[in-house]
């Protein structure tokens, strides 16, 4: 096993592979950017190296500094995390050429599968089912739309180079195919710098499911089942389930030996997950439960944001399997050795205002309360004065919760994000929040477009009066605080004074800065 | 003090006055028993009403200030007397139209439309992108484009004028 490892990553992955890391014995560098030189992956490290820089581009995207630090400190292997370089193969390719380990896939995996036309192709001929579509990227609006006709409506706008949702349109319509054309290129240049896209049909009711892979070095493999990630805006989720309500353990067990096969088509080894779009298909099976078909989307080959419903559920800890097996350990189990047991939620906590449409929120951290108690986990990056700006990945934290059932797991949630607060930015947690309480969702009657079309705007009246009062009184006490403040009595008037100017003072920093970032 | 209160849009009238050292609250004309407490001064309030106590968060600017209570979000706005005179004067006199702002912090990608040109409601006014995604900002009014304040790869602050807009009338 490794001494020292470096994480090529910030925010709550980096907290995440640390802590397990940690309960191994292993040592961890962390690797940071000027604007994250308090953040708490920096301060959790054994060891910090600074990237400099504020952007991505100048730090957490830098191979080679990535690399240099990893040789300086000694650290025999990298962990990516998720986003930033972790499936981009170059980087792979040239952690293991500087000598040390790379802890994820082989590189030529990741070529593989990164490319979402090249994996469609390939998933095809090894027999894995795929959604219907094209397998070339089209080159402007007009042939998009002329191949539109072949496909049928709705379709979906993808980046050939694409994932995270980035890049991706849905057009109803031929009137509305030119300006999401246009959108989806630009976002997938902007993002990926390769403007190609593709269609494929978009499916209807479709659900999200994914499966969790696991391989080593030794040619074992195994499935973790599946998780539920229906419930996304934009192809951003919000809320992600394990199990599913629409997948038996026929069903489960159909697409994990899918998955597998998807996974070792392209000799891959470590964690990944290949994500599916679950269609139902009209008919219902005996236990009255929709029937229906499933789809090779995408095979995602790292770590996912939502590993840990999986970890609740099944008991595993993933990372420590990921540095074990990248670690060259046999996995010393199969298949028959993963049970599953209850049901986990996780809410992913966003700093976006769910009331305007999900725009981004930028803002300083303060009155922060935390959720705890029974089966209670939060994953998280954030503390109290951080800064969140616009240069990062919006997520500040994750919400986890275990249930013997689901009903067990959504009340428990809900109880968890009553007892939270992130005061100094709006969250996602209310967006979360409303799903869990809509009836249909409790059901278990949801799809893919969920979201979008839920009413956040429905919000109960019951306690405006509570409300308006309490926020007339805060008013009231703090214009009247800062009246005193200025009026001191006698000799500390101008020390109250002078508090106050430097309390205005900071309050006018936070805000610059807040709006350069 | 009296205050005008639009809770998630609903509009109510507080009015908080002093009395022997004590808060005496009104809503929309009725007197409500209860007691404020500040926790800490981050903004964690207690407040007891009929016997139930209510842990809020309360945070903000004076006229915009967000209050959660049992994970439910409420987006207040606060407006006393002088503030309501001075508003209204403010939306008689722009009739609509005026200046778009950018929503949140980003950096502009493209700009649709040109000075003098025609926009229709709702019809896409430039892209602006932040946290790595792209936005269409749409036309909040049928109008003519007025001037534009930002050419594409301009980073902008939230708040920050992208263009101005005379509305038909």
């Amino acid at each position: 096993m490794f001494q020292r490892i470096l994480i090529a990553n910030r925010g709550e992955i980096a907290l995440r592979v640390i802590r397990t890391a940690r309960e191994m014995g292993i040592e961890c560098v962390a690797v940071y950017s000027d604007f994250d030189k308090k953040a708490l992956h920096t301060r959790m490290a054994h060891v910090a190296v600074p990237l400099g820089g504020n952007l991505p581009s100048e730090s957490y995207l830098v191979a080679d500094k990535i690399i240099a630090a990893a040789k300086k400190t000694g650290a025999q292997a990298i962990h990516p995390g998720y986003g930033f370089l972790s499936e981009n193969a170059k980087f792979a390719r040239a952690v293991k050429d500087a000598g040390l380990v790379w802890i994820g896939p082989p590189p030529e995996a990741i070529e593989a599968m990164g490319d979402k036309i090249k994996s469609r192709q390939r998933m095809k001929a090894a027999g894995v089912p795929v959604v219907p579509g094209l397998t070339e990227p089209v080159d402007d609006a007009q042939a998009a739309l002329k191949a539109a006709e072949t496909i049928g409506y709705p379709i979906a706008i993808k980046a050939a180079a694409g994932g995270g949702g980035k890049g991706i349109r849905i057009v109803r319509d031929a009137a509305s195919m030119e300006s999401a054309f246009r959108t989806a290129s630009g976002e997938a240049k902007a993002s990926f710098g390769d403007g190609r896209v593709y269609l494929e049909r978009y499916l209807d009711r479709p659900r999200h499911i994914e499966v969790q892979l696991l391989f080593d070095q030794h040619g074992n493999g195994v499935h973790y089942g599946v998780r539920e990630c229906s419930i996304q805006r934009r192809h951003q989720k919000l809320l992600e389930e394990c199990p599913s309500v629409v997948i038996d353990d026929a069903t489960r067990e159909a697409m994990g030996e899918v998955a597998l096969k998807a996974g070792k088509a392209v000799g891959y080894q470590n964690a990944g997950t290949v994500e599916f779009l679950w269609s139902p298909n009209g008919k219902t099976k005996p236990d009255g439960k929709p029937d229906g078909s499933f789809y090779f989307l995408e095979m995602n080959t790292r770590l996912q944001v939502e590993h840990p419903v999986t970890e609740m559920v099944t008991g595993v800890d993933l990372v420590r399997e990921q540095l074990r097996v990248a670690a060259g350990e046999p996995l010393g189990y199969d298949q028959k050795a993963i049970h599953w047991r209850g049901w986990a939620i996780e809410v992913r906590l966003n700093a976006e205002d769910p009331f305007n449409k999900f725009l981004p929120s930028t803002g300083t951290i303060h009155n922060l309360r935390m959720p705890g108690g029974p089966w209670v986990r939060l994953d998280l990056g954030l503390y109290r004065n951080m800064e969140v700006g616009v240069n990062y990945d919006p997520m500040l934290a994750k919400l986890i919760v275990w249930g013997a059932d689901r009903m067990q797991a959504i009340q428990r949630m809900r109880r968890a994000i009553m007892e939270l607060n992130i005061g100094g930015v709006r969250t996602s947690a209310p967006a979360a929040l409303a799903v869990l309480e809509d009836e249909r969702f409790q059901a278990g009657d949801f799809d893919t477009h969920f979201l979008e079309k839920l009413d956040l705007g429905a919000q109960r009246a019951d306690y405006d009066e509570l409300v308006a009062a309490a926020a007339a009184i805060w008013r009231q006490k703090k214009a009247r605080r800062e009246t005193l403040a200025t009026t001191g009595a006698g000799g500390e008037a101008w020390l109250a004074r002078a508090r106050r100017g430097l309390s205005t003072h900071v309050a006018h920093g936070a805000q610059k800065q807040g709006g350069a970032q | 003090m009296k205050y005008f209160v639009k809770v998630n849009g609903r509009d109510h009238q507080v009015e908080v006055v002093e009395r022997l050292g004590e808060l005496v609250v009104s809503v929309d004309g009725k007197v409500l028993d209860l007691s404020y407490e500040e926790v800490d001064d981050l903004g964690q309030v207690v407040v007891l009403r009929d016997g139930k106590s209510y842990a809020l968060s309360i945070e903000g600017e004076p006229t915009r200030v967000q209050v959660t209570l049992a994970g439910h979000f409420h987006d207040i706005h606060l407006e006393d007397e002088r503030e309501r005179a001075a508003h209204a004067a403010d939306r008689a006199h722009s009739k609509g139209g005026g200046v778009v702002t950018a929503i949140m912090p980003g950096v502009v990608v493209e700009v649709l439309v040109q000075p003098g040109g025609r926009v229709a409601k709702g019809a896409p006014l430039l892209i602006l992108s932040a946290m790595k995604m792209q936005n269409e900002i749409g036309s909040p009014v049928d109008g003519v484009v007025k001037e534009l304040y930002v050419a594409p790869g301009q980073a902008v602050a939230a708040g920050a004028k992208l263009l101005a807009l005379t509305a038909d009338p």
